[in-house]
C-alpha cells in the first residue's frame, strides 16, 4: 500500500514542476502591516524576551479572506522593577489585527476590534484560535507571562474580553495553547502550554564574563493547563482531575491528533530541555503520558531533546500522524514517525531532517504541500535562542534563514525558502492568504517586521476543505480528512505560538478529482466522491449519520 | 609562578619526611649543642617551628662547621614556608660540605619555591628529584626535557596531580614552542596551514578554518590526517556531503585507517545514507575491533536497514566492552526500542531500566544544550 503511495506521489511531483526556477515562495511586504514584535531585550537577560510571539491566520470577519494577528511582546526596563509593568496600553506594544482588504492590502483594526491594550501586567507570547462557542466566528485565545486573555468574537468585527467570566486567565508562564475537543462533546476544550516557574524578580544570568539566556533546567518545571468547556461560555480547570497536572515539564509547543486511532484526540507537548510528552487520550476524560513508552520521548540516541515548536501531521500518506519537534542546534529536530500501534520511531536521519537541522534553532514549524504535489512539506522558522550565541560558539549564530524543505517520497530537500534574508524567527502560521490554491505563510521576528511568504503557486491541482461540524464541533477540529491517499487531522494548532488557517489544504498533483473521506469526532463517517480540483469546499458533518 | 602553594605544600612536606633521619650520622657535637638539637627536633613533632627555628639556629652558632646545623635550620624554616630564610643556611651548607645530597634537594625546592628555576635545577638534579627538576625545567622553557623527568617522577608516583598538571602544561608548551617554530620558519607550507587551521578548530572559528585546510590540501593533497580534519570542520557545521567526500578521500589515501572509516560511515549515517555507512563501518571494525563508537553507529545503520539482528548483534557487543557511561547508556535506549518493536516487551523495558539507571547515575544528565 505504502510503496503504491509513493509511487504515486513520485508521479505527482514530476507532474507538478514549480515553474521556472524562481523559488517556490517569495517574501513580500502586504501594504498595512506595520507591526514590529518588541521583544524589549536588555541586558538583564530576562528570559521571556527571546520567547514571543505568536501569529495566527484567521477569518474573523467571515468575508473569506483570511486575516493576521499578530501577538506583540512589551517594554521591559533594565532592571524590571515589581509590580511587573510592560507599558502594555502604549500602542507600540499592543497585539494587532489587521484585516484583510479584497485587495490583498491589509487594515490596522486593533482598535475598533476591541483587541487595543491587553492590560501593563501581560507580556504577550501566543495565540490560539477555535469557535469556542460554536457560533460561526472564530474566538481568539492569546497567551502570556502573565494572565491570558480570551476574545469571544461578537461576529460584528468586534471582540469582547470574556476572560473572566469564562474562567481561562492561567496565570504564570503561558506559551502555546489550542484548542481541541478532548471528549468529543462538540465543544472546543482549550490546552495551554506553559513553561516553567519563573519571574523577573526570581531571573538569573547564566554567562560567564558575558550576559546570556539560561537554559530551562535553571527553574523549576511546571504544569500545562487544561480547561473543559462547559457550553456556556465558561470553562472548567481540568488540569489536575485530567491527569494533565502530574507531569510538570517546560512546555512550549502543542499540538494534536489522534495518533493511534481510537477516536479521541491526544496531546503532543514539545519540552524544552527535556524529554518531550505525549498525552494518550484515555477517553475518559483522563490523559496518560506515555510518550516514552511510545519511543517519542527522547531522540534516536536517547538524548533530551529542546523542543520548541512542533507539528503533528502525517508526512509519508500512511495514514497515521506523526510529529516532527524543532530543538536547538547540535540536537537535530526529531521526526518521530508513527509506526502504528501507539508506536513511534525517530526517522530524522531517514527523512534528510538530521541533515537540516545540525546548526540551526527551530521554532514555528509546519507541514504542508507548499507545491501541491500530494506530499507534505516542511517549513521551519528559525533564530537561535541567544542574542549573544556567537560569544558561546561561533560557529552558531543567532540570526538564521529560514526553512523550507521539499518531500520527495518522504524525504525532505532543502530549496530556496525565497529569502536569503537571516532573522531571529519564531512564530509561523500557515494558510492561503490570497485564496489562490497554495499555501503561504507569515512568521514572526524578533524586534523585526512579521515575514509573509506568498507562495508562487505550480501547475498542479489542490482543494481545500472548510469543516462544517454540526454535530462534532463547528470547526471539525479533530476530524481525519482523507483525499486521494493523503490524511490531515483537522486543527489550527501546532507551530509555535501560533494558529494556522482552519482550512484543510490538499495539493492533487495531476489529479482533476479528489475523493474525499472525513472521519468526523462524532463518529460520522463521510464520503464524497468526484470532487472537483482546484475549489474551496466547504463539507458539513450530515446531521444523522 | 615558581613559588607556587603547590610547590610548596607538597614538595617541602615530602622533604623533611627525607630529611629527618640521616642528619646525626656519624657527626659529634658538643653536649650543649645536642640539647638544642634535641629540643629542636622535639618541637619540629609538635609543630613548634619557631621553637625549633631558635634551638638549630643555636646549634648553628655552636657548631659552625657543623653542616646538618645548617641544613637542618633550613629545613625548619622551610617548614614555616619562609624560604626566604631558609636559603642562607642551605647554601652555607654546601659550602661547608658539597656533597650534602639532602642540602642539594632542600635547596632545589628552595630555590623553585623563591622562583629560581634556573639556580635550582643543578641542586634537583644533584639530589635526581625528577618531579621537582621537571618543573623547574617547564619554568625555564626546556619542555623536552622537563616531559622526561615528569614522566620518570610519574613513574614512581602515578596520577599525582601536580605531576600531572605540569607534564600537561610542558606538553602544550612543546608543542606551542615547535608550531611556532614551524610558523616563522616556514609559513606558507601545508604543515603550518594545517596548525593554523587546528588552533580555529579547537576555537570553533570553522570559516577560517576550512580556509586553512584548503590552503594545505592545495600544497599537499596527500598530507594524512588533513582531509580528515576538514572533514571533520564541515561534519561540525552539519554540511554532510562535504564531511563525505573528505572522509571519503582520506580513506583512499589510508586505507588502513580505522577512523577515516568511521567519519565516513558516520557522515554517510547523519545523511540516511545507511546502507553505505554500514559498508564504511563495518570496514572500520573489521581494522580496528572493538571501538564502542564503531559498534554503536554500526547498530545504528544495520537498525535504519531493518537488519535487526545485526543491530543487536552490534550493540550487545558494545555493551560487553562499555557498561557504565553515556554511551551504553545510549545503547541500552536503542535496544529498548529494538525490543519494542520486535514485541519484546520484558527485554524492552529491562533495557528502558538499565538506561534510566545510567541516566540517573549522572553519567549524562544533561542536555545538549548550548546555552549551558
Amino acid at each position: 500500500m505504502l510503496d503504491r503511495l509513493l509511487q504515486f506521489a513520485c508521479v505527482i511531483a514530476l507532474l507538478a514542476p514549480v515553474p521556472g526556477d524562481a523559488p517556490l515562495l517569495e517574501v513580500k511586504s502586504p501594504r498595512g502591516i506595520d507591526f514590529i514584535l518588541e521583544n524589549s531585550p536588555t541586558p538583564q537577560k530576562y528570559l521571556i524576551e527571546t520567547m514571543p510571539g505568536g501569529v495566527a491566520l484567521l477569518d474573523y470577519n467571515d468575508d473569506g479572506l483570511l486575516d493576521i494577528f499578530l501577538v506583540n511582546g512589551g517594554r521591559i526596563e533594565n532592571p524590571m522593577s515589581a509590580p511587573e509593568n510592560f507599558d502594555r496600553h502604549d500602542p507600540r506594544y499592543w497585539n494587532r489585527l489587521y484585516r484583510q482588504n479584497k485587495d490583498g492590502t491589509f487594515t490596522d483594526v486593533t482598535q475598533p476590534a476591541g483587541l487595543a491594550n491587553v492590560g501593563d501586567g501581560n507580556y504577550g507570547m501566543g495565540v490560539a484560535v477555535g469557535d469556542y462557542d460554536n457560533d460561526g466566528y472564530p474566538d481568539l485565545y492569546v497567551t502570556s507571562y502573565g494572565k491570558n486573555i480570551l476574545y469571544h468574537n461578537n461576529g460584528d468585527g468586534t471582540f469582547t474580553d470574556v476572560t473572566a467570566r469564562a474562567g481561562v486567565a492561567g496565570g504564570g508562564w503561558s506559551v502555546s495553547a489550542g484548542f481541541f475537543d478532548y471528549d468529543n462533546d462538540g465543544k472546543l476544550d482549550l490546552f495551554v502550554t506553559r513553561y516553567m516557574e519563573w519571574d523577573t524578580q526570581h531571573s538569573k544570568d547564566c554567562g560567564g564574563n558575558f550576559h546570556t539566556y539560561c537554559p530551562p533546567g535553571e527553574f523549576p518545571r511546571t504544569a500545562n493547563m487544561l480547561y473543559h468547556n462547559r457550553g456556556d461560555g465558561t470553562f472548567e480547570d481540568v488540569t489536575a482531575r485530567s491527569g494533565i497536572a502530574a507531569m510538570k515539564g517546560h512546555g512550549l509547543g502543542v499540538a494534536f491528533a489522534d495518533y493511534d486511532g481510537d477516536g479521541f484526540t491526544d496531546i503532543f507537548v514539545a519540552n524544552d530541555g527535556m524529554r518531550q510528552y505525549l498525552f494518550h487520550n484515555n477517553g475518559n476524560a483522563t490523559f496518560a503520558e506515555v510518550g516514552m513508552e511510545a519511543g517519542a520521548a527522547l531522540n534516536l540516541d536517547g538524548g533530551p531533546l529542546s523542543g520548541m515548536g512542533v507539528v503533528f501531521q502525517d508526512y509519508d500518506n500512511d495514514g497515521l500522524p506523526d510529529v516532527i519537534v524543532t530543538t536547538l542546534p547540535r540536537q537535530t529536530y526529531a521526526v518521530f514517525h508513527n509506526d502504528g500501534h501507539g508506536s513511534f520511531s525517530d526517522r530524522g536521519l531517514q527523512t534528510g531532517v538530521t541533515m537540516l537541522s545540525g546548526v540551526t534553532s527551530g521554532w514555528g514549524v509546519g507541514l504542508e504541500d507548499f507545491d501541491n504535489d500530494g506530499l507534505k512539506d516542511l517549513f521551519v522558522a528559525q533564530g537561535h535562542v541567544l542574542d549573544n550565541v556567537e560569544k558561546v560558539d561561533p560557529s552558531l549564530h543567532y540570526l538564521e534563514p529560514t526553512l523550507l524543505a521539499l518531500n520527495r517520497n518522504s524525504r525532505f530537500e532543502s530549496v530556496d525558502p525565497g529569502t536569503a534574508a537571516l532573522v531571529a524567527a519564531r512564530g509561523a502560521a500557515f494558510g492561503d492568504i490570497n485564496n489562490d490554491g497554495s499555501i503561504d505563510v507569515v512568521t514572526t521576528v524578533l524586534g523585526g517586521h512579521p515575514q509573509v511568504f506568498m507562495n508562487r503557486g505550480t501547475n498542479a491541482h489542490w482543494l481545500t476543505i472548510t469543516l462544517r461540524g454540526t454535530r462534532s464541533n463547528r470547526d471539525g477540529f479533530g476530524a481525519r480528512v482523507e483525499v486521494n491517499g493523503q490524511t490531515r487531522f483537522a486543527t489550527s494548532a501546532g507551530s509555535y505560538e501560533s494558529a494556522n488557517d482552519k482550512r484543510l489544504h490538499f495539493g492533487l498533483g495531476a489529479a482533476k478529482t479528489a475523493k474525499i473521506e472525513v472521519f468526523w469526532p462524532s463518529g460520522v463517517h463521510q464520503v464524497l466522491n468526484d470532487v472537483k480540483a482546484d475549489q474551496f469546499l466547504e463539507v458539513r458533518e450530515p446531521e444523522r449519520p | 609562578m615558581i613559588g607556587s602553594a603547590v610547590v610548596r605544600a607538597t614538595m617541602v612536606v615530602t622533604m623533611l619526611m627525607l630529611c629527618a633521619p640521616w642528619m646525626l650520622a656519624g657527626q659529634a657535637i658538643s653536649p650543649e649543642a645536642q640539647q638544642h638539637w634535641d629540643a629542636a627536633r622535639r618541637a619540629e613533632t609538635q609543630k613548634q617551628f619557631d621553637v625549633a627555628v631558635g634551638d638549630y639556629r643555636k646549634v648553628t652558632e655552636l657548631e659552625p662547621t657543623f653542616a646538618a646545623g645548617f641544613v637542618a635550620l633550613g629545613q625548619a624554616f622551610m617548614e614555616q614556608h619562609d624560604f626566604s630564610n631558609a636559603l642562607p643556611p642551605l647554601k652555607h651548607s654546601l659550602e661547608l660540605d658539597t656533597n650534602l645530597v639532602p642540602a642539594h634537594q632542600l635547596l632545589g625546592y628552595a630555590l623553585l619555591a623563591q622562583g629560581y628555576a634556573a639556580e635550582a635545577i643543578p641542586h634537583l638534579e644533584r639530589a635526581h628529584e625528577q618531579g621537582a627538576l621537571g618543573i623547574a625545567q617547564v619554568e625555564t622553557g626546556q619542555f623536552a626535557e622537563a616531559i622526561t623527568n615528569l614522566q620518570a617522577a610519574l613513574q614512581k608516583r602515578a596520577n599525582d596531580p601536580d605531576l600531572l598538571y605540569y607534564l600537561g602544561r610542558a606538553s602544550g608548551l612543546l608543542s606551542k614552542q615547535s608550531i611556532d617554530t614551524l610558523l616563522a620558519a616556514y609559513p606558507d607550507s601545508a604543515r603550518a596551514y594545517q596548525s593554523m587551521a587546528e588552533n580555529y578548530l579547537v576555537l570553533r572559528q570553522m570559516p577560517e578554518a576550512e580556509k586553512q585546510y584548503e590552503q594545505a590540501l592545495k600544497l599537499r593533497p596527500d598530507t594524512p590526517n588533513l582531509h580528515l580534519e576538514l572533514g571533520e570542520v564541515f561534519a561540525r557545521t552539519s554540511r554532510w556531503p562535504q564531511a563525505e567526500e573528505q572522509f571519503r578521500a582520506e580513506s583512499k589515501l589510508q586505507p588502513g585507517n580505522a577512523e577515516a572509516a568511521y567519519r565516513l560511515g558516520d557522515a554517510l549515517l547523519h545523511q540516511g545514507k545507511s546502507r553505505e555507512a554500514r559498508a564504511a563501518l563495518e570496514r572500520s571494525n573489521k581494522l580496528q575491533p572493538q571501538m564502542p563508537e564503531t559498534l554503536y553507529a554500526l547498530g545504528k545503520a544495520a537498525w535504519l536497514e531493518a537488519d535487526a539482528s545485526a543491530a543487536e548483534k552490534s550493540w550487545l557487543e558494545l555493551l560487553s566492552i562499555e557498561k557504565q557511561g553515556e554511551l551504553a547508556a545510549q545503547t541500552h535506549f536503542a535496544l529498548a526500542g529494538l525490543y519494542r518493536k520486535q514485541g519484546k516487551t520484558a527485554e524492552a523495558e529491562r533495557e528502558m531500566k538499565q538506561f534510566e539507571e545510567l541516566k540517573s547515575s549522572g553519567s549524562n544528565q544533561t542536555a545538549s544544550d548550548p546555552r549551558e
